[in-house]
């Protein structure tokens, strides 16, 4: 299909696969809450006064008003207008609870996702830049020591030796994105613009700042975007085992108790953002296309 | 020296492989004996890695725990891949979106999702079985995104349209023809998701969602790392730690290059 407008065609398809995956999200979540133990009993199943053949009636009539199709318009009605519904354990609004602890693990993964990425990036520099096999060989082996070191793992050494746990996040992102900005690098340092330049003599902080990091903003752009997401992941081991009270904590929480409604209101909020995160990474890369 | 590492890892892969399948006859005890009048006790010629604080031996734990954690990550990979390559050779557009679904939920989380669809109290065989089969099941979406675009590449490719048209049936060509085409890429797949499980395997374990006790895996046994005192009095604690390590440098000096990946 061919367009005069690629750019637009690009955002049209992100806010459609934005929509669709939301939709199917919503759909799977609400899927797990109708069909999750205990969803339908009834009070009345602990009154020893009703008779067998009424609590049957009952049951049959709950069945009716809570069918899949119907459950799942109102919990998207509902999930539009910011009520994800009550946490079974904790007996709280799952809006509150994730407007509670959102904040916690946002500044863990924004200290994270920074320096991860700024760790990562040296350390693809180092590898890459120099050309010096001394260098590279140091930077790939902290990359694959950490890249060995289990999240969780390296969280409790820091949570023990009281360390910030941003840090611990970084490093361990800081192997995941080490390969994917090495390879960037190793493309643009072989770029036959970059060569050009170099044989200009242009000066190495200005090859730095024009040649790599504008050359490579988009694709930078998603890896951050990436390395958000990893972050999250990341963080969950983290914030449960170091006691921090954000929403990885709370998922695992919800997890161990089987708190659906909590459970799937967190993952339909993280869909949105992920996905989000995706498609803005996908325009910068689009946008830069267009550009070149 | 690059070919030297790699040996290196092969040679130590093998070593770890072998003990782990020969766990039974190497451990002096069995995994869940425990000796009550020694419980915590240190490294000595009794037990060489001391006993935990259920008197059970360290060492048969260790031995025991690396079967368990290295020999069903390649399975857990194994099932990934065949959904990953069923999900590409079916891939519709609702499939597609599926893909992308999973692929917008951090893997851990939606593991947790799954995990607490499903009775958290198991016996411990059942343990394995839904900790690795869920591995297996929600890991997935990369490699089939990747094979999709394999085989959608493919499709246009003039030997395909040659064998479409002659009247081969569909299954035919998807075993005789694609196949071959897709088997490097499922290949390095299967072994970028190795390390991966097997890291995941140990995170879960520190959750306490992975292997139930009193079957031990790397995950369960690293939990011991939450009482820092206890790894000061003995330090082999820290030996399922240094053994994953090891597993994880040896697997990622054998990572394929990232042509073949991608």
């Amino acid at each position: 299909m061919h367009s005069g407008f690629p750019f637009a065609n690009r955002i049209a398809s992100n806010l459609i696969t934005l929509a669709l995956v939301v939709l199917a999200g919503g759909f799977l979540a609400s899927a797990l809450v109708r069909y999750s133990p205990g969803f339908d009993s009834i009070p009345e199943d602990l009154n020893p006064d009703i008779s067998p053949a009424t609590l049957r009636v009952l049951h049959e009539q709950r069945s009716r008003e809570n069918s899949l199709p119907v459950f799942y318009a109102h919990y998207l009605a509902r999930a539009i207008r910011g009520d994800f519904g009550v946490s079974q354990n904790l007996k709280l609004p799952v809006n509150e609870l994730l407007r509670e602890r959102a904040p916690v693990t946002l500044r863990l993964i924004l200290w994270g996702t920074g320096g991860g990425w700024l760790l990562g990036g040296l350390l693809a520099w180092m590898a890459v830049w120099p050309r010096r096999d001394a260098l590279e060989a140091t930077a790939s082996s902290i990359s694959g020591l950490l890249l060995a070191i289990p999240p969780a793992v390296l969280a409790l050494v820091f949570f023990f030796y009281q360390a910030p746990l941003g840090l611990a996040l970084s490093l361990a992102l800081l192997p995941r994105v080490f390969g994917t900005m090495r390879a960037l690098l190793d493309d643009c340092y072989a770029s036959p613009v970059l060569l050009a330049a170099r044989a200009r003599g242009v000066r190495p902080i200005v090859i730095a700042a024009r040649y790599v990091l504008l050359a490579a903003a988009p694709q930078l752009f998603a890896l951050l975007g990436v390395a958000l997401v990893l972050a999250f992941g990341s963080a969950i081991p983290i914030e449960a085992l170091c006691d921090v009270p954000g929403l990885g904590a709370l998922a695992l929480q919800a997890a161990t108790s089987r708190d659906m409604p909590l459970l799937c209101g967190m993952s339909l909020i993280i869909t949105f953002f992920v996905t989000l995160v995706h498609a803005a990474g996908d325009l910068a890369t689009g946008l830069a296309g267009e550009r070149a | 020296m690059r070919r030297n590492f790699k040996r290196a890892a092969i040679s130590l892969l093998l070593l770890i492989g072998m003990t782990a399948i020969f766990a039974p006859s190497l451990a002096p005890y069995d995994y869940s004996r425990q000796f009550r009048e020694a419980p915590n006790s240190p490294a000595g010629s009794q037990f060489p890695m001391g006993t935990d604080d259920l008197g059970r031996d360290r060492f048969s734990r260790l031995l025991y725990a690396t079967r368990v954690s290295i020999l069903l990550a390649p399975a857990a990979a194994l099932v990934s891949i065949l959904i990953a390559l069923l999900v590409a050779a079916a891939a519709g557009r609702v499939l597609s979106g599926l893909t992308t679904l999973c692929l917008s939920l951090p893997w851990i989380f939606l593991f947790i999702i799954l995990r607490a669809t499903l009775p958290l109290n198991t016996r411990p065989i059942a343990s394995i079985l839904i900790t690795f089969g869920l591995m297996g099941v929600a890991g997935w979406a990369w490699p089939a995104r990747i094979f999709a675009a394999s085989i959608r590449q493919m499709k246009h490719s003039g030997w395909l349209l040659q064998a479409r048209a002659s009247g081969i049936a569909s299954w035919r060509i998807a075993l005789i023809h694609l196949w071959p085409h897709l088997r490097a890429i499922a290949i390095a797949q299967f072994r970028v998701l190795i390390p991966s499980y097997i890291l995941a395997e140990a995170s879960l374990g520190l959750l306490g969602l992975g292997v139930a006790e009193p079957l031990p895996s790397w995950g369960n046994l690293l939990a011991e790392l939450q009482h820092p005192g206890r790894v000061h009095d003995n330090p082999w604690i820290l030996a399922p730690l240094a053994l994953l390590m090891l597993v994880m440098i040896s697997l990622e000096a054998l990572q394929p290059s990232r042509e073949v990946v991608a």
